[in-house]
């Protein structure tokens, strides 16, 4: 029998074909049959769902997530993170590879992707994974994988999660890794530089009493990255750009003409320095919040389009691994289930970015950077999308998320933004 | 309380105004006060320290208050218990007062947080968090300023002009961000002096203009130890840790002590009534030469230890009263 679903005066966001309209949306066995004004002709069979006030949008892609699975399964399991996803609105989900063991062979690449399709039997609209492959092996930044093997499993392309400090080693990767044509993802961060920082060093790093990241730990490793781009050729992804200065770094890039992409993530532009008065172990990230001219400079940038990608790079540590001191706690927060809600408030309904820079920045080109079909809201389109009330205000607990940590400074606050159902198309 | 960051120079005066009736109870025969009575004060030291510890522990018990002493060598965090597990056992054992030092920023923050939100009144005192806060040394500090300019009467608002230079590690130092904000807001004029690795540049701009509440502070940042020391009313200086070297902040101690080394020679620039205060413990012969040190014309380091006391008991007594009633 055919699965009919009618989502009435929905608005419906499409930054494929450039859409912000209110319509009706008729979706058959999961393909988008029509989008109009006001449908007339509607089958008797089809399940009503109300659309007003709320909005239709492409599936989330989220480039790079942390699963606790395997190795770390108090912290999140594949089947609690991908319940996450999907509760936040997103279709596609990319894993690093730094679990335990890391992703770094073509049997744990089957392995995560059967569990996947396991845990999925019983609720088909969770979110594919999209599994990153490891350059080095067990992603510790020494030796490389084998890399044309592993680039034969199905896997979304080669990222270590980790900054890689060679740079013959990164040199090295991104000559062998050339002709293999897979996306390649790295994080610019020399750890020399970095030394024990835990806050970007600037007026509040020093009022504050945390030690001092400069900026140059970012920008000295994103400039030899870019020169050695520059020299091999192949396009890269830059992952978790947090600085102005590094911002600055990959809009010359492009002007340039290098092939690359870049991503921020979701609380480098929500957050900054000046937030770490109240050492929340769970406002300690790596790399470390901007000062607030980083975080601005970062907002303008999505907006221009400089950012291709805003990142969730969801890290679940338990409560007994953030209850420490600041400096000490493990870097990352979660973000799956709360980042479309809070950004498309503070940003959209707040801010000044338009509906479709936001869909742009979660969807349509991280999609992009993986060299993947965007999902899109089109007719005769498979389905891949997700309707949102961004109206709805819900409180953040432990037990009104699915992921099983709760490492996120919204915990105990109530936050805008649900998303009340999801169209993934099989695989 | 966890910084002085927020305090305005009516709240120095109030505990200023504390101290100095404590400061009398302590030269007086019987050096005790029933202050505190039936409240346990908790020493949770997870940073070893013996001087804070034991200038907390000897002020609550003039307070006549129960002391618990926590010492990590014998705790059971390494078995696994978080911060606030520790907290909650001391609580559950009926603590009124917590002191807290920890070697991070911010624990005391948050054992603060989790007793509010647990609704306990348990008062929280910040005995040192990492490079963060040093509260009670800042105030001993200010009232040891405040003996020394006016004996009989000591107050915050005797250091309002004086210039007091402030030299040394600022800034992998609790000591001098806690004595900044107590100090700036009583309206000294604070010089600071230390190599740019030991002091960066806007360091004194973000205190000026970053501070939590819109007062005026005069801080001035010097890359030279002579112009901060020049009409000085008071030197503070700051324990050199000897890592420092390992971790390419400074070529030597030698050449450290040639540039930012307080001397009786280097003071002759200052007011001919200036002295000298180090929060302890000293390297001698490192930012302070031996001689000084011990010269008590010139020297306040043990007025300082003796006025931590009075000061810890005015601190103690004003939290601690404030839960009585509540």
């Amino acid at each position: 029998m055919t699965e009919i679903q009618l989502i009435q005066q929905v608005r419906v966001l499409d930054a494929v074909t450039q859409t912000d309209q209110v319509a009706d949306v008729l979706v058959q066995d999961g393909v988008v049959t029509e989008i109009a004004p006001s449908l007339t002709v509607i089958p008797a069979s089809a399940e009503m769902i109300q659309g007003q006030g709320k909005v239709l949008l492409p599936g989330l892609v989220d480039l790079y997530s942390h699963s606790g699975e395997p190795g770390h399964e108090p912290r999140e399991t594949l089947a609690s993170l991908l319940a996450a996803g999907q509760a936040g609105g997103f279709t596609r989900l990319g894993i690093l590879p730094n679990t335990e063991p890391a992703i770094d062979h073509p049997a744990m690449v089957e392995k995560l992707l059967a569990r996947r399709q396991a845990i999925a039997q019983t609720n088909p609209s969770l979110p594919q994974l999209h599994l990153w492959g490891a350059l080095t092996q067990g992603a510790q930044g020494q030796q490389m994988v084998e890399l044309v093997e592993l680039s034969e499993a199905p896997i979304a392309g080669f990222a270590d999660g980790r900054a890689i400090q060679n740079p013959l080693l990164v040199q090295r990767l991104l000559q062998y890794l050339r002709p293999l044509g897979k996306p390649v993802a790295l994080w610019s961060c020399d750890r020399t530089l970095r030394d024990t920082g835990v806050a970007r060093e600037g007026p509040f790093s020093l009022i504050y009493g945390l030690v001092g990241d400069p900026a140059s730990s970012e920008t000295a490793a994103l400039a030899a990255l870019l020169e050695c781009v520059a020299e091999v050729g192949t396009p890269v992804h830059l992952m978790r750009i947090s600085t102005g200065r590094g911002m600055e770094l990959v809009r010359q890039a492009k002007e340039r003409g290098l092939p690359v992409t870049a991503s921020t993530t979701w609380m480098h532009l929500l957050f900054s320095a000046k937030d770490l008065g109240g050492y929340d172990p769970n406002l300690r990230l790596s790399p470390p919040l901007g000062n607030p001219e980083d975080q601005a400079a970062l907002i303008e940038g999505v907006k221009a389009g400089v950012v291709d990608a805003i990142a969730i790079d969801h890290t679940p540590h338990t409560y007994e691994d953030k209850t420490v001191g600041f400096p000490s706690a493990p870097p990352g927060a979660i973000g799956l289930e709360l980042a479309l809600g809070i950004l498309w408030d503070t940003f959209v309904a707040q801010g000044d970015w338009s509906p479709l820079t936001l869909v742009q920045a979660l969807s349509t080109n991280p999609a992009a950077c993986w060299g993947q079909m965007p999902p899109t809201i089109q007719p005769q389109q498979s389905a891949e999308m997700i309707l949102f009330d961004p109206s709805t205000t819900w409180t953040v607990a432990p037990s009104t998320l699915c992921s099983l940590s709760a490492n996120t400074p919204w915990l105990g606050k109530e936050i805008p933004g649900r998303v009340l159902r999801t169209w993934v198309p099989p695989r | 309380m966890l910084s002085l960051a927020d305090f305005t120079a009516a709240e120095f005066e109030t505990v200023m105004e504390t101290a100095v009736s404590f400061w009398q109870v302590l030269s007086r025969r019987t050096r005790k006060v029933p202050a505190l009575q039936g409240l346990v004060v908790t020493n949770m030291f997870f940073e070893p320290s013996t001087r804070t510890r034991s200038s907390f522990e000897l002020a609550a018990k003039r307070l006549s208050a129960d002391v618990l002493n926590f010492a990590p060598g014998t705790s059971s965090l390494t078995k696994g218990e978080t911060i606030l597990d520790t907290a909650k056992t001391y609580l559950a054992m009926g603590t009124n007062l917590m002191v807290i030092r920890h070697q991070e920023a911010g624990v005391p923050g948050a054992i603060a947080a989790e007793m509010d939100r647990l609704n306990t009144g348990v008062g929280v005192l910040n005995g040192g968090d990492g490079l963060h806060a040093h509260p009670s040394q800042a105030l001993l500090d200010l009232f040891t300023l405040g003996l020394t300019l006016d004996p009989e009467q000591p107050t915050a608002s005797l250091v309002a002009g004086k210039k007091i230079a402030l030299v040394g590690d600022i800034l992998h130092s609790r000591v001098a961000r806690s004595n900044l904000w107590c100090l700036t807001a009583c309206g000294a004029e604070v010089h600071l002096a230390a190599p740019p690795t030991l002091l960066p540049p806007g360091f004194a701009d973000a205190f000026i203009t970053q501070s939590p509440i819109d007062i005026p502070r005069a801080i001035v940042q010097h890359s030279t130890l002579a112009p901060a020391l020049d009409g000085a009313d008071f030197v503070m200086t700051l324990r050199l840790q000897k890592e420092r070297m390992a971790q390419h902040l400074l070529p030597s101690l030698r050449e450290y002590h040639q540039g930012f080394g307080v001397t009786r020679d280097r003071i002759q620039s200052c007011q001919p009534t200036v002295k000298v205060l180090h929060p302890g413990p000293v390297n001698r012969g490192v930012e302070i030469s031996s001689d000084l040190m011990d010269d008590p014309a010139l020297s306040l380091i043990s007025d300082q230890v003796t006025s931590g006391v009075a000061v810890r008991m005015a601190l103690l007594y004003l939290m601690g009263v404030g839960d009585k009633g509540g």
